[in-house]
C-alpha cells in the first residue's frame, strides 16, 4: 500500500516538475534534463500578441463565468435547498449529473447546431463562450453550496431571523450570504480553475478572436520545448493557486465550524 | 404570501434558464440532427469501419483505464486513511491538484516525461533500449490510459478515502480473531463493504475517460481510433454529413449517461 | 483450559506507555475481570492476549501453549469487541456462521449450528436480520454468540457494556454471566465499571500505570484493597493519613482512633479506609465524632452526607432519614493501608 502510494506521488510530481524545469531551462534537446537557467520564456510568451490576447481573454471569461455563477448560483441553490421536494431535488440531482453525462465535445456540437442558425448567430462570439463556461462550472457551484446548506443550520439561523422580522431580501444579505460565502469562496476558486484552464468546449466554439489561453497554447506545443513549457506553466500556477486558495478557506471554513 | 410560494421559482429562473438553452437545447439539437431523414443517419454510421473502430478504442480506454485507476487510488485512499489528519488533509490538496488541471497540461508534462526525447526513455536508453521505442509508449492506446490514469486517480482517492475511513477497522480485527487471515479478514469482510464506491468511483471515471478528447488531441494529434477523436475531426473539419456526427454523439452520450446512471444507483449506497 | 501471561512486558513503539510484568492466570470457566482507569494498560494486555501485538518480554500462553508469536486467527480465542463489530454486511446467522466458514464446514451444517448458537443467546427467529437492524443489547448477543460457536479456548470480553443503556446493562450482565458458566470456559472481561466487575467476577485484576496492583475475589478488593489507590478505585471510600500512636490507637488530623493495628511498630505512617456505609449515625461509647452536614444527597435506597468534622470531611451512607450530627465509627470498620503519597492523585 505505502510503496504504491509513494510511487503514486512520484508520478503525480514528475510532470509538474518537468513543466517547470522546462520552463526555466535555457535549451533542452537530447539531454536529460535541460541545461542553462533563463527566464526568457517567460518574456517570449508573454511578447507574443496572440498570447498576450487569449490571456486577457480567458481572465475575463473567468471573471464573467464566476461573477455569473455567484448571481445565478445562490439564488437557484437556496431555491432548491428550501424547496426541500423530492421532484425538484431529483431534478436538481439530474441537472447536475447532466454536464457529466454529457461531454463537452457532444455540447460543443449541440452549440454549433443551434447557434449557427439564423434565429441564434451567436456562434465564436464571446458572450456564447461566457454562457459555455457557466453551464460547465454551475453544476459545481451547485454541489458545494448544496453541501453546506445541507450541513450548516442555515435555515435554522435563516427562521431565526425571520421571527425576529428580517425581510427576505434583508436576511439574505445579512445571514444567508456572509454564512455562505467560505462555500461560495470556495466554488468560485474551483470555477475559476475549471474555466481557465477548460479547451474541449471553447476549443471548437470560440471565434478567432476570442480564443482562450488553452487554445493558443495547443499551437505552442509544436513549437520550442521552453516556450511550450512556460506557457503550460502560467497555467499550472494558476489551476495551484487556486486549489490553495481552496485548501485555505477549506481550513477556514472548518476553524469556524 | 404569494410572494413567498413564488420566490423559489423566481429565484431559480436564471439558473434554469441558461440550464434551458446553453444544455437542453443543444442537446435537443444533437438529438434531432440524429433524427434527420428518419433515422437513416445510424445506418450510414453502423456501416463505416472508423466508427467501429473508434467505439472499439473508446470502450477499451474507458474500462481499463479506470480499472486501472481504481486500484492505484484504493491503495492510495488506503495508505491515506492511515495519516494523521494535518498529512492527510496536505495529501489530500496535492491529490486533488489534477482536477482542475486542463487536459493540455498533462499533455505536455507526460510528452516531457515520457515522449520520444522524454526523461525516462533517455534513462532508458541507458538501459540499452532504444528511445525511438519506449518513447512511442505514451502515444499508444495503453500510453493514452496512462496519461487519463493522471485526473482518474484523484478522483478515485477522493470517492474511496471517505468508504475507506466510515469502514470500522475493529471489523478486521473481529475477523481475525474469528480465524481468518489478513488476506482473508480483507476480501471478505471489508471489500463487500467498499464495493459499492468501488463501483461509483469506476464508473465516473469510466463517463469522464470516455468523453474527453482534450489530452489525446493534445498527444496524439487524431491519429489514434477513440470515438471523440473520430467525433472531434468531423466536426472541426465542417463534415458534410451532420445528422452521422450527431448520431456518433448521440451514441457517445448514451454510453456516458448508462455508465453515470450506475455511479448514482451505487452512490447512496457509497454514502451511508 | 487457561489463558495465562507469564511476566510479560510490552511497550508501544516510541513511547512510555505500556504494560510491565504482568503475570495472571485464568483457569478454566473462571471468569476474570481486568480493571482500571483509561490508560493503565487493560486494553494492550488484550491486544497482547488476541494477538494483535506481541510482548516485549515474556510470554503468552495458552493451555500451557506459547502462543506469543501466533497471529490472532491461529488463536482460538472468541473475542467481543467494544462496539461489537457485527459484519453489516452479513446476516445474523452468517455472521455467528462466520468462524465456522474459516474453519471449512459445510453451509448448511454450519448454519444449522449458528441457529442453535443464536438460540441460546435468545435470537432465535432474527437469524435473517442483518445487524443494523438490532438495538445495543441483541448486537451484544450476537457477537456472544459468534464468539463462542466455534469452541474457542477462551473468551475475551472488551467493555462489552459500555455502550448500552445503564437499565440494560444489569440485564446483559447477568446474561453474559450465565453464557460463560453455561460454556464453562476461561473468560476475560476488561472494564472501566468497577460495579460490572463485583458483580459478575470469580477474580477481580486492578491495574494501575501498566501494572497489575492487586488480584483478589471481588469482596477481598473491595474489604482488604491492596493499597489506598485501589480503595479509591473501588467503590466509595473515606482516606484518612495517619500515623500509629500505640497498639490498638492510630492519631490523625480528624482525632485519634481505635483500631486493630496488628503488628505495625508505633509511629508507622498509614492510610485509614472507612467505607461510608460502616459509619453509624448517632453517639457511640468509641471513635465518635460531630460536625455539620454540607451535602445531603438522597439516591433512593441510600443517603449519601458529607460531614464536615474537625479537621476533615466524612463520608456517610444511610438508609436512616433525620438530621445527622454524631457518627461513630466501629473499630472494625477502620482498615489500615500502607500509606501513600499522594492520596489526591486516586480517583
Amino acid at each position: 500500500m505505502r510503496i504504491i502510494a509513494v510511487a503514486y506521488f512520484l508520478f503525480l510530481a514528475a510532470p509538474m516538475v518537468l513543466l517547470v524545469v522546462g520552463a526555466f531551462g535555457e535549451s533542452w534537446s537530447n539531454t536529460l534534463f535541460p541545461t542553462g537557467f533563463t527566464l526568457g520564456w517567460f518574456v517570449e510568451v508573454a511578447a507574443d500578441p496572440s498570447f498576450r490576447r487569449a490571456f486577457i481573454t480567458s481572465l475575463q471569461v473567468v471573471a464573467l463565468t464566476c461573477i455569473a455563477n455567484v448571481l445565478v448560483g445562490v439564488p437557484l441553490a437556496w431555491a432548491i435547498h428550501s424547496a426541500a421536494r423530492r421532484r425538484v431535488r431529483m431534478a436538481a440531482r439530474i441537472a447536475v449529473l447532466v454536464p457529466v453525462a454529457m461531454p463537452e465535445l457532444v455540447l460543443a456540437f449541440g452549440f454549433i447546431l443551434v447557434f449557427s442558425s439564423d434565429t441564434l448567430p451567436w456562434l465564436g462570439s464571446f458572450w456564447l463562450l461566457v454562457a459555455g463556461h457557466v453551464v460547465l462550472t454551475l453544476p459545481y457551484t451547485l454541489t458545494t453550496l448544496l453541501a453546506d446548506l445541507e450541513q450548516s443550520r442555515l435555515s435554522v439561523y435563516d427562521q431565526v431571523a425571520a421571527t425576529l422580522g428580517g425581510g427576505f431580501p434583508g436576511r439574505m444579505v445579512d445571514i444567508i450570504l456572509p454564512l455562505l460565502a467560505p462555500s461560495l469562496m470556495s466554488a468560485c476558486l474551483t470555477v475559476a480553475a475549471l474555466s481557465i484552464g477548460e479547451f474541449q468546449l471553447s476549443n471548437l466554439i470560440a471565434g478567432f478572436l476570442s480564443r482562450t489561453y488553452p487554445i493558443v497554447l495547443l499551437q505552442a506545443f509544436y513549437g520550442a520545448t521552453g516556450f511550450a513549457c512556460a506557457a503550460t506553466v502560467v497555467l499550472l500556477v494558476l489551476a495551484a493557486l487556486s486549489a490553495l486558495g481552496n485548501a485555505m478557506t477549506g481550513r477556514l471554513a472548518a476553524k469556524e465550524a | 404570501m404569494t410572494l413567498r410560494a413564488w420566490l423559489p421559482a423566481l429565484l431559480s429562473l436564471p439558473g434554469v434558464m441558461i440550464f434551458t438553452l446553453f444544455c437542453l437545447l443543444p442537446l435537443v439539437a444533437v438529438l434531432a440532427g440524429a433524427f434527420e431523414g428518419g433515422g437513416s443517419a445510424f445506418g450510414r454510421l453502423f456501416a463505416d469501419p472508423v466508427f467501429w473502430n473508434g467505439l472499439q478504442g473508446t470502450l477499451l480506454l474507458g474500462t481499463l483505464a479506470p480499472l486501472f485507476s481504481l486500484v492505484v487510488g484504493t491503495a492510495v485512499a488506503m495508505a491515506l486513511a492511515r495519516f494523521a489528519p494535518r498529512m492527510r488533509m496536505a495529501a489530500l490538496v496535492a491529490v486533488s491538484l489534477p482536477l482542475t488541471f486542463s487536459g493540455l497540461i498533462i499533455a505536455y508534462g507526460f510528452i516531457l516525461l515520457l515522449g520520444r526525447s522524454g526523461v525516462i526513455p533517455q534513462l532508458l536508453a541507458g538501459l540499452g533500449l532504444d528511445p525511438a521505442v519506449t518513447g512511442a509508449f505514451i502515444y499508444s492506446p495503453a500510453g493514452l490510459g496512462l496519461a487519463y490514469s493522471y485526473y482518474l486517480v484523484p478522483r478515485v482517492v477522493l470517492i474511496m478515502l471517505p468508504a475507506i475511513r466510515g469502514f470500522e477497522a475493529n471489523q478486521i480485527a473481529a475477523a481475525r480473531s474469528l480465524g481468518a487471515g489478513p488476506l482473508r479478514a480483507f476480501a471478505e469482510v471489508m471489500l463487500p463493504q467498499i464495493v459499492p464506491s468501488l463501483i461509483a468511483a469506476f464508473a465516473l471515471c469510466a463517463a469522464v475517460a470516455i468523453g474527453a478528447y482534450g489530452t489525446a488531441l493534445a498527444l496524439v494529434g487524431t491519429q489514434i481510433n477513440i470515438l471523440p477523436l473520430v467525433l472531434y475531426s468531423r466536426i472541426s473539419e465542417g463534415t458534410s454529413d451532420l445528422p452521422a456526427a450527431a448520431a456518433a454523439s448521440l451514441i457517445l452520450v448514451a454510453i456516458c449517461t448508462a455508465v453515470v446512471a450506475l455511479a448514482e444507483v451505487f452512490r447512496p449506497a457509497a454514502r451511508s | 483450559m487457561a489463558l495465562q501471561f507469564d511476566q510479560v512486558s510490552y511497550r508501544y513503539p516510541g513511547s512510555i506507555q505500556g504494560v510491565t510484568d504482568i503475570s495472571l492466570k485464568i483457569g478454566d470457566g473462571e471468569l476474570v475481570a481486568l480493571i482500571g482507569a483509561s490508560g493503565s494498560g487493560k486494553s494492550t494486555l488484550l491486544r497482547l492476549l488476541c494477538g494483535f501485538a506481541a510482548p516485549d518480554r515474556g510470554q503468552v500462553r495458552i493451555d500451557g501453549e506459547d502462543v506469543s508469536p501466533a497471529p490472532p486467527e491461529r488463536r482460538k480465542l472468541g473475542v467481543v469487541f467494544q462496539d461489537y463489530a457485527l459484519f453489516p454486511h452479513m446476516r445474523l446467522w452468517e455472521n455467528v456462521a462466520y468462524p465456522l466458514k474459516v474453519r471449512g464446514m459445510a453451509r448448511d451444517a454450519r448454519q444449522t449450528r449458528a441457529c442453535e448458537m443464536l438460540a441460546r443467546v435468545g435470537m432465535a427467529g432474527r437469524e435473517q436480520d442483518r445487524p443494523d437492524l438490532l438495538s445495543g443489547g441483541q448486537r451484544q448477543r450476537v457477537a456472544l454468540a459468534r464468539a463462542l460457536v466455534f469452541g474457542p479456548r477462551g473468551l475475551l470480553l472488551d467493555e462489552p457494556l459500555s455502550a448500552l443503556d445503564a437499565g440494560l446493562r444489569a440485564e446483559m450482565r447477568d446474561e453474559i454471566q450465565r453464557v460463560q458458566r453455561q460454556a464453562g470456559i476461561a473468560t476475560l472481561l476488561v472494564t472501566h465499571d468497577q460495579e460490572e466487575a463485583l458483580s459478575i467476577a470469580d477474580r477481580v485484576a486492578v491495574m494501575r500505570d501498566g501494572r497489575i496492583v492487586q488480584i483478589a475475589t471481588p469482596h477481598e478488593v473491595y474489604d482488604r484493597p491492596a493499597e489506598a489507590w485501589v480503595a479509591a478505585f473501588v467503590g466509595q471510600s473515606n482516606l484518612w493519613p495517619g500515623t500509629v500512636a500505640a497498639s490498638g490507637r492510630v492519631e490523625t488530623a480528624l482525632g485519634p482512633f481505635t483500631c486493630d493495628t496488628g503488628p505495625r511498630p508505633k509511629g508507622e505512617r498509614v492510610t485509614l479506609l472507612v467505607r461510608p456505609e460502616r459509619v453509624i449515625p448517632g453517639a457511640g461509647p468509641i471513635n465518635g465524632l460531630t460536625g455539620t452536614a454540607t451535602a445531603d444527597r438522597f439516591l433512593g435506597p441510600v443517603r449519601r452526607l458529607d460531614l464536615s468534622v474537625p479537621g476533615g470531611t466524612v463520608k456517610v451512607e444511610t438508609h436512616l432519614p433525620g438530621l445527622v450530627r454524631d457518627i461513630t465509627i466501629p473499630p472494625d470498620a477502620i482498615r489500615l493501608l500502607p500509606a501513600e503519597a499522594s492520596l489526591s492523585t486516586a480517583v
